[in-house]
């Protein structure tokens, strides 16, 4: 066969670049880079298939630490809710139950004046904002959530708590109707209702958020609809869902998963990859939607924010 | 015939593991794998020790090895979902958990007692150490503390198990007394 070689040096006319493309290769580098930080903004826009319309008016998060979210599905349709059951994919079609109309939340303890808060009524007083946090279970899983809600703090400077007032307890409702799981008894889950509790300048915190939504609309059910805490530098199980009842105490409240088991669940719950749980290690995680697992942060990546809080404490001991 | 039907029921639920991992894509894959390969290993290792208690009824004497076989098969599975998927192949972490939590230690030598009587099933090896087999309660004892202390909470399902699990466990007992009676 007759095959002609042509040398390496000799190029064709489509090898060669024109010398204005050539030009302007830096400006190509460059959409290249933004092509990349962009990708984030298309994932964003992937994950919010399948969501209900936006509906609330919110300040949104500038997502400093570019984390990516979790879809709307996976936040949805993997939950942790006691009361309708233990299966974490269940809680979504049971949740159908819970009845949010009217929603009250009743403030009392060592406040001014006890007082019953029409949710509606305060909601529509807060200045509503998005908050993207990393939230991590204690099973070791994890996701990144867009929240929407308000400070507690805003919330608590309305009760006008006495001085004497040192923690702070939540409440779920109580109501066998709504919660299958609470009519169980002694074969329920853990101890009903659900309860809850942060230390007052835990509770002060710019991080602890209130939230009524995620993804721009009313929180779904199985998410603790209408309105739960959420701590993301705590594991989840302090992020109490469904809230109906606020209490300014002066002693440390006995959390539900303390109750439980004080051995391997603590008031505080920080996120501490130093500490391990007594039957899972913390030191690493698997955010939904991943295979392999990714490192866990101290506070879940919110110690500046927080650490000056435990400042002289044993994290081994007040677990 | 009856054979294969045996080993396509045993079969299924792999493929039912299967489906929910790749079609159905769940949230979880790890923990999934964790919980039905566990559960299943469980059911059908519990199920293995009450064949000559019903032989009488249903014979499955002949079927008994395949069984116990797919039970092992589903310890394997858990065992390396742990060791690759879970643990990502870190050696260290793997010996640092193992002697640490008493949840995993119990799990591992449930295993490993698995494991000897898998690769002591064969015809000739079995002669030799079948009296050994007997280690089947002991790992059975260690799966279900295992398998109990991985929940956060006892449910209402885990309570139909470990009912369950008692029942049988006391028929077994009551079996073992009688043949020994019997014997003398």
């Amino acid at each position: 066969m007759n095959i002609i070689k042509k040398p390496s040096w000799n190029l064709s006319e489509n090898d060669v670049t024109p010398q204005e493309l050539f030009d302007k290769r830096r400006s190509f580098l460059k959409l290249g880079a933004a092509s990349m930080v962009a990708s984030g903004a298309i994932i964003e826009a992937l994950a919010k298939d399948n969501i209900p319309v936006a509906n609330l008016k919110y300040i949104k998060d500038k997502n400093i630490d570019n984390l990516k979210l979790n879809t709307y599905e996976q936040i949805t349709t993997y939950n942790n809710f006691y009361e309708f059951t233990t299966s974490k994919g269940g809680v979504k079609d049971l949740a159908h139950t819970l009845d949010t109309n009217n929603w009250k939340i009743e403030i009392d303890g060592l406040v001014e004046k006890p007082f019953t808060l029409d949710l509606e009524d305060l909601i529509s007083k807060m200045s509503i904002e998005e908050r993207i946090y990393r939230f991590r279970c204690v099973e070791g899983w994890s996701m990144v959530v867009p929240w929407n809600g308000f400070v507690l703090k805003d919330l608590i400077k309305a009760a006008k708590p006495l001085s004497k007032a040192k923690y702070i307890r939540f409440e779920t409702k109580y109501d066998e109707e709504m919660f299958p799981d609470q009519s169980r008894g002694v074969f329920g889950s853990v101890d009903y209702p659900y309860v809850e509790g942060l230390r007052m300048d835990e509770a002060m915190n710019d991080l602890t958020f209130m939230a009524i939504g995620l993804y721009g609309s009313r929180l779904p059910k199985q998410n603790g609809a209408p309105i739960r805490l959420v701590t993301p530098w705590k594991y989840g199980f302090k992020s109490i869902k469904s809230i109906a009842k606020i209490s300014f105490v002066e002693e440390e409240p006995l959390n539900t998963w303390q109750k439980a088991n004080s051995r391997e669940y603590g008031f505080y719950a920080n996120v501490n990859p130093n500490v391990d749980h007594p039957r899972w290690s913390q030191k690493r995680e698997r955010v939904l939607g991943k295979f392999f697992k990714q490192k866990t942060l101290m506070f879940n990546g919110y110690e500046e924010e927080v650490a000056h809080l435990y400042k002289g404490m044993d994290l081994r001991k007040y677990i | 015939m009856k054979r294969l039907t045996i080993h396509l029921l045993l079969l299924s639920p792999l493929v039912f593991l299967l489906a929910q991992l790749f079609i159905f894509e769940v949230n979880d894959p790890i923990k999934y794998i964790y919980i039905v390969s566990g559960i299943t290993a469980t059911v059908i290792l519990f199920f293995s020790i009450t064949i000559s208690m019903i032989k009488k009824h249903i014979n499955l004497m002949k079927f008994r090895k395949d069984i116990g076989l797919f039970g092992f098969f589903y310890a394997l599975l858990h065992m390396v979902n742990f060791i690759v998927f879970d643990a990502q192949l870190d050696l260290g972490f793997i010996i640092e958990e193992t002697l640490d939590k008493p949840f995993i230690y119990l799990g591992m030598i449930a295993f490993f007692i698995l494991l000897f009587m898998a690769l002591t099933s064969t015809k000739k090896l079995f002669r030799k150490f079948n009296k050994y087999h007997r280690l089947i309660y002991i790992a059975l004892v260690l799966i279900t503390i295992h398998f109990i202390m991985a929940q956060k909470t006892i449910a209402l399902d885990l309570f139909c198990y470990i009912v369950i699990i008692i029942v049988i466990g006391y028929y077994k007992l009551l079996q073992i007394i009688v043949r020994n009676n019997h014997v003398k």
